[in-house]
């Protein structure tokens, strides 16, 4: 069935409507939905992603209004997401979202994926199961393990300029500058050329 | 060059295709929903620099695009085509595709995640795809740092991706199964193995054209193998199934059947005017005719190709302009009268 509003979609949202005991049926589509008025309604429409609503639900379910209160204060430093925003959503604002939230939401998304522990793939480039950061010679290694080819040199920039920009952010001022030399080595060589 | 879904698996012609999706981020940007619009263009021009290259990987031909530079009907045939779903083509901050020649291959940039890389081939070659997948995944993160974490792997926007970031699926054919009683009893078994079965054009009886999905429902404890070999798993199962009950089907009601399937191709072949529902219904018994050797047509006829032609998008598509609902079925049937190949 075509939407009754704008007769191009197909029609997804059914909505009933009983005006002093008369009952009227209408169908629509989710875009001509979300423009609608339905008052207390129009946040269902809203939704980017109804399987996140689902945990949004696991969340808000049976908290002590205190806790609540104390855990609502809770701010990333990186992305200023709150928790109560995560909570609304289900959606993280940035990687760091996780460690922040980790203490307070880390039993539900066990809940959710009936695990806590990644056992899959990890990254093969630009990662230390240390944590710490890479180091500037790995980007040669990098682009000669790809398969199909090379970083060529305007690339080994990009990727140099991204990380001489991360290693600031951390304060880690030799990669910094050991980026900002490779990046002149290369420049000089584009220009030799 | 024919699209992906332009080509039959004839080894098993139930499973109409598989799917691997695969979510990453990169670790110098938040995610999409908290990036201001500046540092999105920024980000995007970034990406589209660094994988300008891509098809160097496989030897696909690549294109990308802006998606505010596409009109929506556009995006919204994408969607019909399951490039993307309907919350990255109805996003309004700014978002990027890559896209393959024949879109089996796609990577939307700055959607919900900064990378979600897609693979899809028709039939069940998961194994394959993610083959696949896992190069271009190393391609990309050479280029650009992930956001990782030890304990929760790769994150994401929603932690109902987080860990592998993968999902793995398979569109399946089941018209007979579906019909028996016993079929939600073993939709809700599927569900506690932790694979989820839903219909692709709706639920329960309103699913028509009997399509259904099967896909991993969780992401984290997993690893990849393990979710390809469950998702594998439930599919074959699903599939033996249907052909069992197809079997006795066809040999206790031969005739019935075989009627059924002729005339499906009668009125697909001669209506002037087609529902979306009629039409989904008839190109799901041409497709079981098809698959059991009833129906043998000039040439290879991916039923599957027209269930995604005959979408409204498609179809305004096709046509050049904005159709009624009136002016849609019309075009509906003269697309498939057109496109159908001649019985043998």
């Amino acid at each position: 069935m075509l939407c009754e509003h704008c007769k191009i979609r197909e029609a997804n949202i059914q909505y009933t409507e009983v005006i002093n005991g008369v009952k009227t049926e209408h169908h629509f589509c989710a875009q001509c939905a979300k423009e609608m008025d339905f008052g207390p309604y129009a946040a269902i429409f809203d939704s980017e992603f109804p399987l996140g609503k689902l945990l949004s639900g696991l969340l808000g379910i049976g908290e002590e209004q205190d806790e609540q209160n104390k855990a609502h204060q809770v701010v990333c430093p990186a992305c200023k997401t709150t928790y109560e925003e995560f909570i609304k959503n289900s959606r993280f604002g940035c990687p760091e979202c996780y460690g922040v939230f980790d203490l307070l939401i880390g039993e539900n998304i066990k809940q959710l994926q009936g695990s806590s522990i990644h056992k899959g793939k990890q990254p093969r480039y630009h990662y230390q199961e240390t944590g710490a950061s890479f180091s500037v010679e790995d980007i040669s290694a990098a682009g000669s393990g790809i398969p199909g080819g090379e970083l060529d040199v305007e690339e080994q920039i990009q990727v140099l300029d991204a990380r001489l920009k991360e290693a600031l952010a951390r304060e880690e001022y030799e990669i910094a500058a050991q980026c900002r030399d490779k990046i002149r080595e290369l420049r000089e060589g584009i220009g030799k050329c | 060059m024919l699209k992906w879904f332009e080509c039959v698996d004839e080894r098993r012609p139930g499973i109409i295709c598989s799917r691997v999706r695969l979510v990453r981020n990169w670790n110098q940007y938040a995610f999409p929903s908290r990036l201001p619009q500046k540092e999105s263009l920024e980000m995007l021009r970034r990406l589209e620099l660094g994988l300008q290259n891509l098809g160097s990987l496989d030897g696909k031909r690549y294109k990308y695009y802006y998606l505010a530079d596409m009109g929506e009907l556009e995006k919204k045939s994408l969607q019909e085509r399951r490039v993307f779903n309907s919350t990255i083509a109805s996003k309004k901050t700014p978002a990027g595709l890559i896209l393959s020649e024949e879109e089996d291959t796609g990577i939307v940039l700055n959607g919900t995640d900064h990378f979600r890389m897609q693979m899809i081939s028709p039939g069940l070659r998961l194994e394959e795809l993610w083959a696949r997948c896992d190069q271009m995944d190393d391609y990309i993160n050479a280029r650009f740092p992930y956001a990782f974490d030890k304990k929760y792997g790769y994150l994401t926007s929603f932690p109902t991706n987080v860990g592998t970031g993968m999902r793995a699926s398979a569109i399946l054919h089941l018209p007979t199964l579906s019909m028996g009683k016993k079929f939600h009893g073993l939709v809700a078994e599927m569900g506690r193995f932790g694979a989820s079965v839903r219909g692709v054009y709706g639920e329960g009886s309103e699913n028509y054209g009997a399509l259904y999905e099967v896909s991993n429902q969780k992401t984290l404890g997993l690893s990849e193998k393990e979710i390809l070999d469950l998702v594998n798993r439930v599919s074959l199962q699903l599939i033996a199934q249907e052909k069992q009950v197809r079997k006795m089907a066809l040999e206790k009601h031969r005739l019935e059947y075989t009627d059924e399937a002729y005339k499906s191709y009668g009125v697909l072949k001669y209506a002037r005017r087609l529902s979306a529902k009629d039409a989904m219904v008839f190109l799901s018994r041409i497709m079981s005719g098809i698959a059991d050797g009833i129906l043998e047509t000039e040439g290879d006829c991916a039923v599957y190709r027209f269930m995604l032609g005959i979408q409204p998008a498609n179809l305004q598509r096709v046509s050049e302009r904005p159709l009624g609902k009136e002016e849609l079925d019309e075009a509906r049937a003269s697309y498939i009268r057109k496109e159908l190949p001649e019985l043998l």
